[in-house]
C-alpha cells in the first residue's frame, strides 16, 4: 500500500460504528416510540428503555474507543463548531427523558423523547458530515440517508420490539410509519449511491458502495416493502410478518452504516495538480491517484 | 523541539563520509551528554557546495550510536567451525586479551615472514565503501603501512561492480577517476543510467536541482524510471547494455549528418590527437629520427611531428609520410614512404554504419529519437563560444554526457566510456566550462592536486602508471592474489591500485587457479573493516563460504552482520559519532564533490564510547606497539598517512617515532599540519580550534576543475579517438601471457581495440546463462540493481529510521515488475515471487509500477542479510546471490555488471 | 500580520526522505509516525510516465476541518496561522483524523521504539508520555519559530528558528516564511513561480504551496 491513492482509514473501528449503529437506531426508534405516542396515545414504554440502552451502548463504544478515555469531560468544551460536542452534549438529557419516559408514560415527556432523539440523530448525521477527510462521510446527502435510516432502523426495532415482548399487537399505524421510514431511506440511498456512481470518487469508495447496495435496496427495501405490505394486507399473519419485516429493514440499516464507516471510507489521497514542468512522462495535468 | 529542555545542550560539528559522494558537514545536538539529532552545519553553508546539509543517511547515526544490537566489546569465537550455519559461539573478552590474540598471530607472521609460498601477502584487508572507510580509521592506513605488504584485493564489490571502466578510462583520458557534468552551468545533460538524485550526494542533487530550476535539460536513458529519470526532461527506457549502440549512433549523426564544420575543429586539432597519422598495421606513422608521432601539415604540404609550431594539421585525408611505424615491444613494423589515415579519418570510417537506424532496434529507441538528442547535443554544444573563468577565457561547452552503472563497468564499459569522452571530444566540451569534468585522480599522482598530476608523457600526451607489458618489467608474479598488476595495465600500481583491479579474481582462485599465477592462498589473517562481502558481492553463497575458510579474520564490528559470522575476534570500534579524525575535504573529490574551496575538516566525539568501543587511532597505536610497529607506524603518521604530512618547509609537528601517542596527540599534530598547511605556515591551530570550528578551507579555484588550462599550458593533447597506445599494450599483454601459457585472459585482450566496435553486449549475458544451461526463453528478463539514497553504505541496512523513510520510496522492499508484465503473468502487487537464474533463487513481494521495461526486473539496494540485526527480517531479494563470479562477464579491466538473466514466477500471494 | 506558511518546489524535490528523518528526529515522533513526508507518485501508462516526488504533512489550514470538529478545544489556530494541538485537552477521540483530507494525523496508543520495547538512550531523551493516544501532527516546529522570533531571529532565513524539515531539505526545495509579508521569501517563490495548493477545492485554504514551473 504506497498511502497515496485513498486508502482505507483505520483511525474508527468497528467501535465508532457501533455508535452510529446503537445510536442511530436507538434515536430513531424513540422518534417511532415517541410518534407513536402522540399521534396514537399507545407506545411500548419498553422502547424508550431498549432506545436508551442502544444509546448508551453507542456512546460506551465511543468511550472505548478514545485514547484518553478518563479525559471524556472535555468532550463538551466545544459546542461552537463540533458535532461531536453537540451530540455528547444532547445524550445526557435524551437519556433522561428516555428514561422518565420509560417508566412515566405522558405526552411531554414523548415531546421531550421525540426532539432530543430528532437532535441526537441529526448531530450524529453530521458528525460524519463534517469529516472531510473521508469523501464518502463529508458527502452532504449522508445526513437525510443516517437520519432516515435512523428513523427506519427504529420503526423496524419498533416492530421487533412488539414481536419480542408480545407487549402490543403490531399496530398498522407503526407498520406505516415504518414504510414511509423505509421509503424516505430508499430515496436518501438512492441520491446518495448515484452522487458516487457518477461524480468522482475515489475508486475504493465507489466499489464498495456498489458492492452493498444490492443488499441495501434488497434487504433495506424490497423485502421489508414485501413483508411490510403483506402485514398490512394480511392482519392475521401481521404479528409474524411485521416483525420480519422490521428485521430485514433493521439488518439492512446496521449494514449499511458499517459498510459507510469500515468498508467505504476511502480518505482524500493525495493529488498534485501539475507535474513539475518540462518533465518525461505523461502530459495529462492533474494527477489523483485511486481517484475515478 | 518538543523535547525536554535538557540541563546542558551542545552542538559539535563533525562530516558525514558514509558513501562517496561525501564528505558533507554536520552537526550534532548533543542533549546532557546524549546525541539527540542531527543537523545541517549551517557555518559551513557559504563553503559547502550543498549549503553545509547532510542527507538522509546522516539522521540515521544517533540511531547507529544508540543501536542496542551493536558490538560492545571485543569478541572472540568459541566454535571452531565456521559457516553460514554454524554459532560463532561470540564471547565477550577484554581488550588486553584481543590485542593479545591478534598480535599473536601478528607477530608469528612477521616472525616467518609477510609473503607466503606464493608470494602473497600473509596479512590481506578489504575495507569497501570506495575508500571511504578511510575517513573512519583513524591512523590504521599507517599501521598497515608500517607493516608491509597487504592484499587489500579481495574485494566486497569495488573493482567490479562499481565505476570501474570509467575510473580507468577516466584516468587515463583525462584525469577522471569519476565523471560528472559542470553541473553549475551546463544546459543539456546525457545522462546514460547517471542515478545523480539517489547517489549524487548532498552536492549533486542540491548542484542538479538548482540546475533544473535555471533550465538544465537531462535525457534520462535507463531500463527503468529511476528517482533522476523522475526528475529529468526526457526518458528513455532503452535495452539493459546498449547504451554503446546508442552512442556510436549519436557520434554518427555528429560526423556524418551535420556540417564538419559544426564540430570544435580547432579543439580537435590541437588538443586530440585526431591528425595523427596511423599506418597500415593500426599504428602511428612516427618521425624516424624523434620517434615522435606525424601528422600532415596543410600550410607545408608534408608531414611534420604533431608539435611542430604553427602546423595547420589536416584532420581527414590519406598522406604519404617519411616515417616507421613502431608495433608492440618496440618492433618496427614497417619504414619508408608509408601511408597513414589520420585518427579522424579512422573514426569517420569505423562509425560510418553506425546510424541511428542501426541503433534503434538495438536499443529498443527509436531512430528519430536517438538523431533527435543528438542534433539537440550538437546544437546546445555552443561551439566557438567561450567563458571567463578567474580572468582566463576558456572555451563554453554547455552539453555533458555521464553513465552510471553496469553502462561504465563490464563488457561495454570500455566502449561506452570511449564513445562518451569522443562524442563530448568532438564538441570540444572536455574539461571546459559547462562540459564534461573528471572530478578526481586515485591512480595518477598528487591525488589531492588533480590538476598537479598533468604531467607531459609520450606522444604529446599526458603521463600514466601503465603497469609495464614489456618484457622487461610486466610482473609475471602478481603481488597480489587478484593480479592487478599482471592483468590490468590500466589499474597502475598505487596504494588504490589493489582495490581497482579484478577484486573477484582473488576470490575465484582461492578455488583454483588458473594457469601462470601462483596458486591463491588464503591469507593467516584477515582485516574487514566497514565491509560485508557475504552481502554486497557476487555469488553470495560462494563468497560465505570461501570466508568460512579464512583461518583467522579480525572483524572491526560495528554489529553482527553476514561476514563477520565468520570472524574469529570482533572488534568494537567508535562509531561514527565517537571517533577522532580530521580529513581534507574540498578541492576536488568523487562524484560531483568540486569546490571553490579546499581545506579539513575534523571528525570528533559527540559523545562518549558506549560500552568498550575504542577510537581506531589507539587501536592501530596499540597494535602497532604489540608488534613492534611503532616506529614505522609514527614515522608513518609523520609522512602524511594521517590526510596531513607532519612536516613541511616551515613547520615540524612531527610525533615522537618512540612513542605510543594517544588519538588526541596524533590528531592535535595533525590538525596543526593542516593549519599550516592551509596558511602557508602562518597559522598552526590544533586540535581545540578544530573541535571548536568544525573546518578550515581556503579559496580553491574553479580554474581547477577544467584541465583544459593544464593541457594548454603544457602544449599536450587528450589522447583521443584513437586508442594506439591500448592497441600496443593489449597486444604486448597477450604475448606476456601467452609466453606463460596463459591464455585464459584472451577474451579480455580482445577489449584492447584502438576503435572498439560494437559487439552485441547483451549477447553476451544471454551466452552465459546458455552456458550455465539455461534455455534462453525461459529466463526472459534482465534484472538490474539500482541505488538507494537511505540505504547505500554505511551499514544502513539495520537502522529503524532508514528502513521506515525508505518504505516512502517506490520499490524498496521487493523487486519492481512492469505492471503489464506482471498482468500477464497473473501477479498482483504485492504477491510473493520468485527470481530464478538456474540453481539459483530469491524471493520478494512483487512492486507493480508502470516506470520500467517490459522485459525488466529492478531490485533495490542489497539485502538478504540473515545475520545483521533487524535487517534479517527485512525479507527482501537481493541480485547478488543470483550472479555467478565469472570470467566470462569480466572485462579488460577486470570488472563486471550487476546484470543477470532471470525468470520470474509467482509463489504466493499477499500476506 | 504574521502568517506562516510553506512553500514546496516540486521541481527540486527528489523524494530523498532527508526532511521525513530530520523531522522524525526533531520531533522525537514514534517509529510508523511522519508528520513530513514525501510520496512518490507515478501516473501514466509505460513509456508514457511520470513520477513526481511531494512531501506533505500538515497544510496548516486557514480553514481547518480538524479544529472545527475536535470536541475538546485541544485544536486550535493561532493567529499566526499555525494549527496547534494541546496534547493534555485532547481526549484522543480521533475525529480530526478523519476531518484532515490531508491524513496529516496521527495517534500512537502505545510507547514504541526503534529496536522493540525498550528506548535507546536518545529516544529516552525525546520521550514524551503526554503525546500518547492523543492526536499529534506536524507544527511547522512552532517551539522553533516561537523561540526564534523571542530572540529576532527570522524564521525562514535563521535556521534556528526554521523548520527541521526546511532545514534539511538538500535539494532546496522547502522554504518557510510569512505569506501575508510580500517581501518574503515565501511570497516571493509563489509571485514568480506557478503553483497550485493540493485539494483547493475543498475549501480549506492549505497553507503550503506547491511550486511547478
Amino acid at each position: 500500500m504506497d498511502r497515496i491513492a485513498p486508502w482505507l482509514q483505520t483511525h474508527w473501528d468497528a467501535r465508532a460504528a457501533g455508535n452510529f449503529i446503537g445510536g442511530g437506531t436507538g434515536s430513531g426508534l424513540a422518534i417511532v416510540a415517541a410518534a407513536m405516542l402522540l399521534a396514537s396515545g399507545e407506545t411500548q414504554p419498553a422502547a424508550f428503555a431498549l432506545a436508551a440502552l442502544l444509546i448508551a451502548l453507542g456512546l460506551g463504544l465511543v468511550w472505548l474507543e478514545m485514547g484518553r478515555p478518563w479525559r471524556f469531560l472535555h468532550v463538551f468544551l466545544h459546542p461552537h463548531t463540533s458535532w461531536m460536542t453537540r451530540e455528547a452534549l444532547i445524550a445526557p438529557p435524551l437519556l433522561a427523558a428516555l428514561g422518565i419516559a420509560a417508566w412515566f408514560e405522558g405526552a411531554a415527556s414523548g415531546v421531550a423523547a421525540l426532539v432530543l432523539s430528532l437532535a441526537f440523530l441529526y448531530s450524529q448525521s453530521q458528525i460524519l458530515r463534517a469529516a472531510k477527510g473521508i469523501p464518502a462521510w463529508r458527502e452532504p446527502r449522508i445526513v437525510p440517508l443516517l437520519v432516515a435510516t435512523g428513523i427506519a432502523e427504529g420503526a423496524g426495532a419498533y416492530l421487533l420490539l412488539g414481536a419480542v415482548f408480545g407487549v402490543l399487537p403490531e399496530s398498522p399505524f407503526a407498520i406505516a410509519l415504518a414504510l414511509a421510514a423505509i421509503f424516505a431511506r430508499s430515496l436518501a440511498w438512492s441520491s446518495y449511491r448515484r452522487h458516487f456512481a457518477r461524480g468522482s470518487a475515489p475508486t475504493g469508495t465507489r466499489g464498495a458502495l456498489a458492492a452493498i447496495s444490492p443488499t441495501v435496496v434488497m434487504l433495506g427495501t424490497f423485502v421489508p416493502f414485501v413483508l411490510l405490505l403483506a402485514a398490512l394486507a394480511l392482519p392475521d399473519a401481521v404479528n409474524a410478518l411485521a416483525p420480519l419485516g422490521g428485521l430485514a429493514a433493521l439488518a439492512a440499516g446496521w449494514w449499511m452504516k458499517y459498510a459507510i464507516v469500515r468498508r467505504a471510507a476511502f480518505n482524500q489521497g493525495f493529488a498534485i495538480a501539475q507535474p513539475p514542468a518540462e518533465r518525461s512522462g505523461a502530459t495529462r495535468a492533474e494527477a489523483r491517484p485511486g481517484w475515478s | 523541539m518538543t523535547r525536554r529542555e535538557p540541563t546542558t545542550r551542545r552542538r559539535v560539528a563533525t562530516y558525514c563520509y558514509q558513501c562517496v559522494a561525501g564528505p558533507d558537514l554536520l552537526t550534532v545536538q548533543v542533549d546532557d551528554g546524549v546525541a539527540v539529532a542531527i543537523e545541517p552545519n549551517f557555518c559551513a553553508a557559504g563553503i559547502h557546495p550543498g549549503a553545509g546539509k547532510v542527507c538522509v543517511k546522516a539522521y540515521g547515526l544517533v540511531q547507529k550510536t544508540y543501536n542496542p544490537h551493536r558490538v560492545l566489546s571485543p569478541m572472540k569465537r568459541t566454535n571452531p567451525l565456521k559457516g553460514r550455519d554454524q554459532d560463532p559461539g561470540f564471547v565477550p573478552i577484554s581488550w588486553d586479551e584481543a590485542f593479545d590474540l591478534v598480535a599473536e598471530k601478528l607477530n608469528a607472521i612477521r616472525k616467518s615472514g609477510l609473503l607466503d609460498a606464493s608470494g602473497y601477502p600473509k596479512v590481506a584487508a578489504s575495507f569497501g565503501g570506495g575508500g571511504t572507510p578511510q575517513s573512519y580509521m583513524g591512523t590504521f592506513p599507517a599501521y598497515l603501512a608500517a607493516w608491509g605488504p597487504v592484499d587489500m584485493g579481495f574485494g566486497s564489490g569495488q573493482g567490479v561492480k562499481c565505476y570501474h571502466s570509467e575510473h580507468l578510462y577516466g584516468e587515463l583520458w583525462h584525469r577522471a577517476f569519476t565523471v560528472s557534468p559542470d553541473t553549475p552551468s551546463c544546459r543539456y545533460l546525457l545522462s546514460f543510467g547517471t542515478n545523480t538524485e539517489a547517489s549524487g550526494g548532498v552536492v549533486g542533487v542540491r548542484r542538479h536541482a538548482d540546475a533544473r530550476v535555471r533550465g538544465l535539460r537531462r535525457v534520462q536513458i535507463e531500463p527503468h524510471l529511476s528517482v533522476t529519470g523522475a526528475c529529468s526532461a526526457e526518458w528513455l527506457p532503452i535495452r539493459p547494455k546498449t547504451d554503446a549502440a546508442f552512442l556510436y549512433a549519436l557520434i554518427h549523426v555528429l560526423l556524418h549528418e551535420n556540417a564538419r564544420s559544426a564540430l570544435d575543429l580547432p579543439f580537435l586539432k590541437a588538443r586530440t590527437a585526431s591528425p595523427y597519422l596511423v599506418g597500415r598495421h593500426g599504428y602511428y606513422l612516427r618521425d624516424p629520427a624523434s620517434r615522435r608521432p606525424l601528422v600532415w601539415d596543410v600550410k607545408r604540404q608534408s608531414a611534420v611531428p604533431h608539435d611542430t609550431p604553427d602546423a595547420d594539421p589536416a584532420l581527414e585525408g590519406e598522406f604519404l609520410a617519411d616515417a616507421i611505424e613502431i608495433g608492440p615491444d618496440g618492433e618496427a613494423l614497417e619504414r619508408g614512404s608509408l601511408t597513414g589515415t589520420t585518427a579522424f579519418g579512422k573514426l569517420l570510417e569505423h562509425m560510418r554504419r553506425c546510424t541511428p537506424e542501426w541503433a534503434a532496434p538495438i536499443c529498443d529507441v527509436p531512430a528519430a529519437t536517438i538523431r533527435r538528442v543528438a542534433n539537440e547535443f550538437l546544437a546546445q554544444a555552443c561551439v566557438g563560444e567561450t567563458v571567463e573563468i578567474e580572468g582566463e577565457t576558456l572555451p563554453f561547452r554547455p552539453v555533458a554526457i555521464t553513465l552510471g552503472k553496469t553502462v561504465n563497468n563490464g563488457w561495454g564499459g570500455y566502449e561506452c566510456c570511449w564513445a562518451r569522452t569522443v562524442a563530448v571530444a568532438l564538441v570540444g566540451g572536455l574539461e571546459v566550462p559547462g562540459g564534461t569534468l573528471g572530478t578526481t585522480v586515485r591512480l595518477n599522482r598528487p591525488m589531492s592536486d588533480r590538476t598537479g598530476s598533468v604531467k607531459p608523457g609520450a606522444d604529446g600526451f599526458m603521463t600514466y602508471p601503465f603497469n609495464p607489458t614489456d618484457k622487461e618489467h610486466w610482473s609475471a608474479r602478481p603481488n597480489i592474489r587478484n593480479a592487478y598488476r599482471t592483468l590490468v595495465p590500466l589499474a597502475a600500481n598505487g596504494p588504490w591500485s589493489q582495490a581497482l583491479g579484478p577484486t573477484h579474481l582473488a576470490w575465484m582462485f582461492l578455488d583454483g587457479t588458473p594457469k601462470g599465477l601462483p596458486g591463491v592462498t588464503f591469507p593467516e589473517l584477515w582485516f574487514l573493516y566497514r565491509s560485508n562481502p557475504a552481502i554486497s558481492f557476487w555469488d553470495t553463497a560462494a563468497i560465505t563460504d570461501k570466508i568460512s575458510r579464512f583461518p583467522f579474520i579480525v572483524a572491526f564490528a560495528y554489529t553482527r552482520d553476514e561476514s563477520n559470522h565468520m570472524a574469529d575476534i570482533l572488534l568494537p570500534e567508535c562509531t561514527d559519532l565517537e571517533g577522532l579524525q580530521l580529513i581534507r575535504i574540498g578541492g576536488t573529490k568523487y562524484v560531483e564533490q568540486f569546490w571553490d574551496q579546499e581545506g579539513f575538516a575534523l571528525r570528533q566525539p559527540a559523545v562518549d564510547a558506549r560500552g568498550s568501543a575504542r577510537d581506531f587511532t589507539d587501536i592501530a597505536t596499540e597494535l602497532a606497539r604489540r608488534t613492534g610497529l611503532l616506529e614505522p607506524y609514527n614515522a608513518a603518521i609523520n609522512k602524511g598517512a594521517a590526510g596531513a604530512p607532519l612536516k613541511a618547509d616551515g613547520y615540524d609537528f612531527s610525533l615522537d617515532v618512540t612513542k605510543a601517542h594517544g588519538r588526541e596527540g596524533i590528531w592535535d599534530a595533525v590538525c596543526r599540519a593542516a593549519s599550516a598547511e592551509l596558511t602557508d605556515g602562518a597559522a598552526s591551530d590544533g586540535l581545540d580550534w578544530y573541535k571548536a570550528h568544525g573546518f578550515r578551507t581556503r579559496r580553491f579555484s574553479t580554474l581547477d576543475w577544467y584541465l583544459y588550462p593544464a593541457l594548454v599550458r603544457q602544449g599536450l593533447r587528450f589522447e583521443l579517438p584513437y586508442q594506439e597506445r591500448l592497441f600496443r599494450i593489449g597486444q604486448e599483454l597477450g604475448r606476456r601471457l601467452h609466453d606463460q601459457g596463459m591464455t585464459w585472459w584472451d577474451e579480455q585482450l580482445a577489449e584492447y581495440q584502438a576503435l572498439p566496435p560494437w559487439r552485441d553486449f547483451p549477447a553476451l549475458w544471454e551466452k552465459a546463462a546458455a552456458d550455465a544451461g539455461l534455455n534462453s526463453a525461459d529466463f526472459p528478463f534482465w534484472l538490474v540493481t539500482a541505488r538507494s539514497m537511505q540505504y547505500a553504505w554505511g551499514a544502513n541496512a539495520g537502522i529503524q529510521i532508514m528502513h521506515e523513510v525508505a518504505e516512502n520510496v517506490a520499490g524498496h522492499g521487493g523487486v519492481i515488475v512492469n505492471a503489464a508484465t506482471a498482468a500477464r503473468l497473473g501477479i498482483a502487487d504485492g504477491d510473493l515471487v520468485e527470481i530464478s537464474t538456474p540453481g539459483r533463487a530469491t524471493r520478494g513481494r512483487a512492486v507493480l509500477r508502470q516506470g520500467i521495461r517490459p522485459d525488466t526486473l529492478l531490485m533495490i539496494g542489497q539485502f538478504e542479510h540473515w545475520a545483521t540485526p533487524y535487517a534479517k527480517n527485512f525479507n527482501v531479494p537481493s541480485m547478488n546471490g543470483l550472479v555467478p563470479m565469472s570470467l566470462d562477464l569480466t572485462d579488460a579491466t577486470g570488472s563486471g555488471a550487476d546484470l543477470v538473466r532471470v525468470s520470474l514466477a509467482r509463489v504466493g500471494g499477499r500476506e | 500580520m504574521t502568517r506562516w506558511a510553506m512553500v514546496v518546489d516540486l521541481r527540486r524535490c527528489v523524494g530523498c526522505q532527508t526532511c521525513t528523518a530530520a523531522c522524525k528526529q526533531a520531533n522525537a515522533t514514534p517509529p510508523g509516525v511522519q508528520w513530513r513526508r514525501v510520496l512518490d507518485m507515478e501516473v501514466g501508462e509505460y513509456p508514457e510516465v511520470q513520477r513526481t516526488f511531494v512531501p506533505v504533512g500538515c497544510m496548516h489550514c486557514d480553514d481547518p476541518p480538524c479544529m472545527h470538529v475536535c470536541p475538546s478545544t485541544a485544536t486550535r489556530k493561532r493567529e499566526d496561522g499555525i494549527v496547534t494541538i494541546d496534547y493534555d485537552l485532547c481526549i484522543g477521540c480521533g475525529y480530526c483524523m478523519v476531518a484532515c483530507p490531508y491524513q496529516a494525523r496521527f495517534k500512537t496508543d502505545r510507547a514504541s521504539f526503534a529496536y522493540g520495547d525498550r528506548p535507546t538512550d536518545a529516544e529516552d531523551k525525546g520521550f514524551d508520555g503526554g503525546r500518547l493516544a492523543v492526536a499529534t501532527k506536524c507544527t511547522f516546529c512552532v517551539d522553533r519559530v516561537d523561540a526564534g522570533t523571542a530572540q529576532g531571529l527570522t524564521p525562514g532565513i535563521d535556521p534556528e528558528a526554521t523548520p527541521a524539515c526546511v532545514n534539511s531539505c538538500i535539494a532546496g526545495a522547502l522554504h518557510f516564511g510569512d505569506i501575508d509579508n510580500p517581501a518574503s521569501n515565501v511570497s516571493h517563490l509563489v509571485a514568480g513561480n506557478t503553483h497550485f495548493r493540493m485539494h483547493e477545492e475543498l475549501g480549506t485554504g492549505p497553507r503550503m504551496y506547491y511550486l511547478w514551473g
